[in-house]
């Protein structure tokens, strides 16, 4: 191994890196407002609205990510929408995991006792009051856990967006093996920052994990 | 029962109720005064859980009406958001206990009595943890006040839950079989609590399997089987000289142990 | 707004090339990986540790680090030694990382079974290596189903990826024609909706099979 090549790409990689964080981070957060807005949509009185949203959700999940980066991306200008790279990375990403995401709240939500829906409404809570104090706090601990597993997929998806040409890890990578003519050396570093990054996302998923589920430990 | 001129505390006409084909409730009429104690006793099936339940609204019934002191509970009438409103409210004024007690596990259980006062009532912090310790000090488990119900055992649960229940000072209390999840040595404290609750003439329901403190406590007790009334009268008279042969055979069953 | 889908029924055949190319990676990834993770599995559970502790590492990398990056890496490693091609390096590359994810579900599965059955079939006078395979391994096999038709479900949908290193599937073949004929939008959507059909049969293939594997379990 050549080490001293190593130092020497180390700060181009790390550059690249905190970009995968940042897009990551963008398309996690904004996924999940769409996921909300899927599991409200999926709970509605109005048929048409449950169907719309589960139409959705069938097909982003039975699609590739990358075809779908690669529709937006270049497909998007024909239907009027021209998105820069990041941009294009941030949006694809959300509204990807977001559909992953609502499965994974919906599924935390169901996971509750259904006694405690009706000791919550026995006592005269609305449903709203019932989700809120009674039923959210006990899905928290699984939400967080599901929505974690769901964020290290984003980080490895984000990878994907390098073939538009963003300057995040996997690309950066690419054409630093391109250069250097040095593949093991680049992806070590390259793999290492992947898994620095994902045991982060794993290490503040079990902290949020431990303060949701507190009453458990006491 | 007698019959007084006062309005009842808890009233059914006609209540039918159906689960797919299966008619569960074929018309059910009842009448509870104030401060009266009532067991519902039958084999499982018999639509006993699901006529309490409807009480509730727990249950959606198909037929006839339900009255809690003069108001209706039932509403075909309200759609949407205006019978949320209406049944909120309305559930306030019941207390119902769940066999499987149904704590909140991620809530003390001071927190489990006070969640309901609190937040429907408005009741401040101060006065709501002097009414949650009081009421856990009835049930005997004021010492439990900061404890999670997953350090309690079934029969403290039970009671815990029986706490939360009167919390919001209802006018009735609902038993759904309370003591069918418990260990036989842990039925007991649970028993205590509701007799404690009869002596001060609280108006209640309850569904049970113990023959033995249905007819301690009750003022009058229904059998029920196959959705109907089969025969109700005082707790003396229908455990000692049942007179339909369908309450004789279930009461021959399961009088053979004393609970 | 116009959509003209004509280029794409011209440049169907090379489509329907690709579609060609895609199902039979996904065979070739799918035979692969599926054998491939058991035997990964029973290695990792019944070897020393010399031997095991490196396949662990294996698929804990194979797992914690992107497709595309290890795809690269093959790629540009493996074709700096020898001279293979292209689609030998993507299905290597996709059976690997499935593979790594197969092993991990299969590792579980072999755990939760033999809790109970290794001693009750060692009681009847099984060997441990006819335990493992009478019993053991059928067992864990049907366990596993679930989450190993999942996996090749998602499998198949990053057969997509593989265009990035030249690999002829309908990704990659689309690419030249949309480069002559400028229209992306309706190539990829295509190509999605392709996607999309052969996801909704794998969904019912998985549900025929779960249902059938129901009664082994």
């Amino acid at each position: 191994m050549d080490f001293n090549l190593m130092i020497e790409i180390t700060p181009l990689l790390v550059k690249a890196a905190w970009v995968t964080v940042d897009i990551s981070a963008r398309a996690l957060f904004f996924g999940f407002f769409i996921a909300s807005v899927l599991v409200f949509f999926r709970t509605s009185r109005i048929t048409p609205v449950r169907w719309l949203a589960r139409a959705y959700i069938s097909v982003v999940r039975g699609t590739p990510y990358f075809v779908q980066l690669l529709l937006v991306f270049y497909g998007g200008p024909a239907v009027g929408l021209r998105l820069d790279p990041f941009t294009c990375g941030v949006v694809v990403g959300a509204f990807n995991i977001g559909a992953y995401m609502s499965e994974a709240i919906r599924g935390a939500i169901e996971s509750v006792d259904s006694g405690q829906n009706e000791a919550s409404r026995s006592l005269g809570f609305g449903r709203l009051e019932t989700l809120q104090y009674i039923i959210l706090p006990q899905a928290a601990g699984l939400m967080i856990r599901s929505i974690g597993v769901l964020a290290i997929i984003l980080v490895k998806n984000s990878s994907l967006v390098s073939i538009i040409s963003v300057i995040e890890l996997t690309y950066q990578a690419q054409r630093l093996i391109g250069s250097t003519y040095k593949p093991l050396e680049v992806f070590t570093l390259s793999a290492l920052m992947y898994i620095v990054i994902i045991y982060a996302v794993m290490g503040i998923v079990e902290f949020l994990y431990r303060r949701a589920t507190r009453y458990t430990f006491l | 029962m007698t019959q007084s001129t006062e309005t009842p505390m808890v009233e059914l006409k006609g209540v039918k109720k159906r689960f797919g084909d299966l008619e569960v409730l074929k018309g059910i009429d009842l009448r509870v005064d104030r401060g009266r104690i009532i067991s519902i006793i039958g084999p499982s099936g018999s639509g006993k859980s699901t006529l309490l339940r409807s009480i509730n609204n727990l249950e959606v019934i198909d037929e006839g009406s339900i009255l809690l002191d003069g108001a209706q509970v039932n509403r075909p009438d309200l759609k949407g958001l205006a019978f949320e409103r209406h049944i909120n409210h309305i559930r306030q004024n019941m207390g119902m206990v769940f066999q499987h007690f149904n704590l909140f596990p991620h809530l003390s259980t001071l927190e489990n009595v006070t969640l309901a006062p609190r937040k429907l009532k408005g009741m401040d912090a101060g006065s709501a943890r002097e009414l949650g310790m009081e009421l856990l000090e009835r049930v005997g488990l004021a010492d439990k006040a900061l404890s999670y119900p997953s350090s309690l055992s079934g029969g403290q649960k039970q009671r815990v839950a029986i706490a939360r229940a009167l919390a919001m000072q209802p006018k009735v209390m609902l038993f759904d079989e309370a003591t069918s999840a418990l260990d036989p040595e842990l039925v007991e404290e649970v028993n205590r609590v509701m007799k404690g609750l009869a002596e001060e003439h609280m108006t209640m329901l309850i569904v049970t399997h113990e023959m033995a403190f249905a007819r301690d406590v009750s003022d009058w007790a229904m059998f029920m089987d196959g959705g109907v009334v089969v025969e109700a009268n005082t707790p003396d008279h229908l455990f000692s000289h049942p007179e339909q042969e369908r309450t004789q055979h279930f009461l021959r069953k399961h009088l053979g142990a004393p609970a | 707004m116009e959509f003209d889908f004509s280029p794409v029924i011209e440049y169907f055949p090379t489509l329907l090339q690709g579609i060609g190319v895609t199902l039979l990676i996904g065979l070739a990834v799918a035979v692969m990986s599926v054998i491939g993770g058991q035997i990964v599995a029973v290695i990792t559970l019944y070897t020393r540790k010399v031997v095991n502790w490196p396949l662990r590492f294996f698929i804990w990398l194979f797992m914690t680090t992107p497709l595309l990056l290890q795809l690269y890496f093959l790629y540009f490693g493996l074709g700096e030694l020898i001279l293979i091609p292209a689609i030998v390096v993507g299905i290597l590359g996709l059976g690997f990382h499935y593979m790594a994810y197969n092993a991990d579900i299969f590792i579980a599965t072999i755990r939760s079974v033999s809790s109970g059955q290794y001693e009750a079939s060692r009681s009847l006078g099984f060997g441990h290596v006819r335990t493992l395979f009478y019993v053991i391994l059928p067992q864990a096999f049907y366990r596993a189903l679930p989450q190993l038709s999942n996996n090749m479900i998602i499998m198949v949908k990053d057969i997509s990826v593989l265009s990035a290193i030249g690999i002829g599937e309908m990704v990659y073949v689309s690419q030249y024609a949309i480069s002559v004929t400028f229209r992306p939008f309706e190539f990829y959507i295509t190509i999605a909706v392709i996607y999309y059909l052969i996801n909704l049969m794998m969904e019912a293939g998985q549900t025929w099979i779960e249902r059938r594997a129901a009664y082994r379990r």
